[in-house]
């Protein structure tokens, strides 16, 4: 009797360990993306892991209408928590373990393969540098909460739990790279105005205070109005609009060869009213003016 | 006296004229960086500003980094990250050149010339020599030329895991074209 509660007793420290040890580093820094970005293991259902990952390198979460799923990571210690409380009452939570610990490694790959991706748009050099040591006491306690929590199954199963969490997160993500690189624009007349602006304004914002106006108009969606200066039609039929201000400084709208009949029916001083992406200005040493370029224009017609 | 000071300020006038560079805002420059890989990274800026000097042989392009429109939204965002172009610390690129056998070229008279350009092409900040054939056709008074060249990005600083994993060409192809009427 004495000796197997002992063992009860030794199984369930060989198992309350890796469960201390998965609760205090999801807290800890995981990695770290250049410049000076730590994230923990919690900033993914937290949310912070997207919004740094987007404010520093543009690239956010695919899917933010999803963004309540990430929640679900909050489980790894919320799991965790229960499982400590019921080890006490020496009571069995196999299958909760073997959750949790899925959940952590899953979310290990995930950041992992991120900042995989990251490394590309400037995050950092090699993965190996970029990893904090808790991400590997995450990994080590996630696989050895699965193995102790589940000592009355086989290898087998238990080597499955390890690696469900893994592949199905490699699976995702490979799913939603593939996604993303097939992902075109949306047609720019069925995107949502940021901004209508007469082009004068414009001009005149951008003149006035480039900096800020480029922080304001950068990669938005604007309709502009007001009375062409010059049209283009291109060798491709392709063509561009210009409205032009009296130092002749100007806004240049680049549209496709759709466009081309309605394109032929304008003339210089006819007012139009155009949609188009802000690339933002520049000064031009050539001409000796500034020019705010927008792509992926259409004609306004809302 | 009068007719001599007239006379001479017309061939200055004249001259002068001539001196004027041709300009336009809407000459165009693509970009490729397509691979058997990937066939994403390719993008054209259409709203470039191109000017040809017909009497110097000077040829000069700038053109907005972030202008340059890509079908998919995911390289359009890599391509103007701070790895890559960094648009917003470099927002445009500059070409400064010369046709070095201008002679070779008639304006006056309509045809198909081809003509060798060497010049600075300035990117990121970093400024790289480069040499091309460009053709210039002259029809009915208008003048375009066409010509394209590779660059390579590591001479701009430019690497990271897609060039390396063969999804980014390592010496991309750029294509000018300009119409001056």
């Amino acid at each position: 009797m004495n000796s197997a509660t002992t063992r009860t007793g030794k199984k369930n420290w060989l198992h309350l360990l890796p469960g201390a040890g998965l609760l205090v580093s999801f807290f800890l820094p995981w990695v770290s993306w250049e410049p000076a970005s730590v994230i923990n293991g919690y900033s993914f259902p937290a949310g912070d892991f997207f919004k740094t990952a987007e404010s520093k390198f543009g690239l956010g979460n695919p899917f933010p209408e999803y963004n309540f799923t990430l929640l679900a990571f909050w489980l790894i210690p919320v799991l965790v928590i229960i499982i400590l409380c019921l080890a006490f009452a020496n009571k069995k939570s196999a299958l909760l373990a073997c959750i949790a610990g899925a959940l952590s490694l899953s979310l290990i790959a995930v950041f992992i393969l991120f900042t995989q991706t990251l490394i590309s748009l400037g995050a950092g050099k090699d993965l190996l540098s970029m990893l904090k040591p808790w991400i590997y006491v995450q990994g080590i306690c996630a696989v050895g909460f699965i193995l102790t929590a589940a000592l009355h199954n086989s290898w087998l199963k238990r080597i499955a739990w390890i690696l469900v969490g893994p592949v199905f997160a490699y699976a995702s993500f490979m799913f939603i790279e593939q996604y993303l690189e097939k992902q075109t624009f949306s047609d720019t007349a069925n995107v949502k105005t940021d901004f209508t602006i007469s082009s004068a304004e414009l001009i005149k914002e951008f003149m006035t205070n480039d900096t800020s106006a480029n922080k304001k108009y950068l990669e938005k969606m604007l309709v502009v109005n007001g009375n062409t200066s010059a049209v283009e039609i291109l060798a491709d039929s392709s063509s561009t609009i210009k409205f032009a201000d009296s130092t002749g400084s100007y806004a240049i709208f680049s549209l496709e060869k759709i466009h081309l009949d309605e394109v032929k029916k304008v003339k210089p001083g006819d007012a139009v009213s155009l949609k188009g992406v802000c690339s933002g200005s520049v000064f031009s040493e050539i001409l000796g003016t500034t020019f705010i370029s927008f792509k992926r224009s259409t004609f306004n017609k809302k | 006296m009068k007719k001599t000071i007239l006379f001479l300020s017309l061939i200055t006038i004249t001259g002068s004229i001539f001196a004027q560079p041709l300009t336009t805002t809407s000459a165009v420059v693509g970009f490729d960086a397509t691979t058997p890989k990937d066939g994403l990274p390719k993008a054209e800026n259409k709203a470039v500003i191109a000017s040809l000097n017909k009497t110097t042989g000077a040829v000069l392009f700038e053109a907005a980094v972030n202008n340059f429109a890509f079908a998919n939204e995911m390289i359009q965002g890599h391509f103007n990250s701070d790895k890559w172009m960094n648009s917003v610390k470099f927002p445009k690129f500059t070409f400064k050149g010369k046709i070095t056998d201008l002679s070779k070229v008639n304006f006056a008279k309509d045809g198909s010339y081809t003509v060798e350009v060497a010049g600075d092409l300035t990117v990121r900040d970093i400024t790289k020599p480069v040499k091309t054939t460009a053709t210039i056709v002259v029809k009915n008074g208008g003048v375009s030329t066409t010509a394209a060249f590779l660059i390579a990005l590591t001479d701009y600083g430019i690497s990271g895991p897609p060039i390396d994993g063969g999804k980014v060409a390592t010496e991309p192809k750029i294509s000018v074209s300009a119409e001056f009427n």
